[in-house]
């Protein structure tokens, strides 16, 4: 299909909704699986826009698709093992539980 | 003005049917529920993929987004589920109005000063891309990471007897 106007508009638009969408979906969250569920809902947002991308230079734009998919997976797997490591530690998944890193109480 | 295609009208439903089911994500009290519409959530940004071609990272997507991080994430939510909670996104306001004018001063730029930009058809062979060696070592260095995270995680959780 070719992308024009229309298309790019619509491909971006629906890139920062999903954004946004995480990003109400964080600042609502009260424990940390729904932390996570709306990052990955965030990366959704982020490949959205890597689309326009293929156009003009599609090897590129795919190295740079791999990688983000890559990172952001081990990212998130990262942070599942955290939150198992959490619920261990505290018996709770609340955000209200998490200290900055230094903080002592 | 000029019509407007068969496919735009199904690359519009798609990115419909993608944003109303991200608003289930926000919507829904239960984790459980949330993880599974953010997992078809992911499946439909995979079928926009598909639908301009890219078939590489739809199975990438599914296999890796939605069949390895979504399916554990769901496992999850319904391991750990608690007492659903009211869904109350404060600030939605002022970041929705950031948003909208993120989305139109960037649009607005993009197509008055790079009016050709982005736009064209997208043609884009896996064959050309594996035939670049920079590529392939691309690969292997991403392998090895997740390969080497995975073992890090494995130790951080207290090793395979442990998850058992």
């Amino acid at each position: 299909m070719q992308i024009d106007a229309l298309t790019l508009s619509a491909l971006y638009i629906a890139s920062f909704v999903l954004l946004l969408i995480g990003y109400l979906t964080v600042i609502s969250s009260k424990d940390l699986i729904r932390v996570l569920i709306s990052l990955e809902l965030m990366f959704g947002g982020v490949f959205l826009s890597l689309i326009p991308l293929f156009t003009s230079l599609p090897n590129p734009a795919f190295g740079i698709a791999l990688i983000s998919i890559f990172t952001s997976s081990s990212e998130l797997l990262v942070l599942i093992a955290a939150i198992i490591i959490f619920d261990r530690k505290n018996k709770s998944l609340s955000t209200g539980l998490v200290r900055v890193g230094g903080e002592r109480t | 003005m000029a019509a407007i295609s068969e496919e735009m009208v199904l690359l519009l439903a798609l990115i419909a049917l993608t944003i109303l089911l991200s608003m289930g994500v926000l919507l829904t009290r239960d984790n459980f529920f949330s993880a599974m519409y953010m997992s078809a959530t992911l499946i439909m940004v995979a079928s926009i993929y598909a639908f301009f071609g890219i078939q590489p990272l739809f199975i990438l997507i599914i296999f890796i987004f939605v069949g390895v991080t979504g399916i554990v994430t769901v496992a999850l939510a319904a391991t750990f589920r608690s007492e659903p909670e009211k869904a109350s996104p404060g600030f939605w306001g002022p970041l929705a109005l950031t948003t909208a004018l993120i989305v139109a001063i960037s649009l607005s730029t993009s197509l008055r000063h790079h009016p050709e930009s982005g736009m064209g058809a997208i043609q884009f062979e896996l064959g050309g891309f594996l035939g670049n060696p920079g590529y392939i070592l691309l690969i292997i260095s991403l392998t090895s990471l997740g390969i080497l995270l995975m073992l890090s995680v494995l130790k951080m959780i207290g090793g395979v007897n442990e998850c058992r």
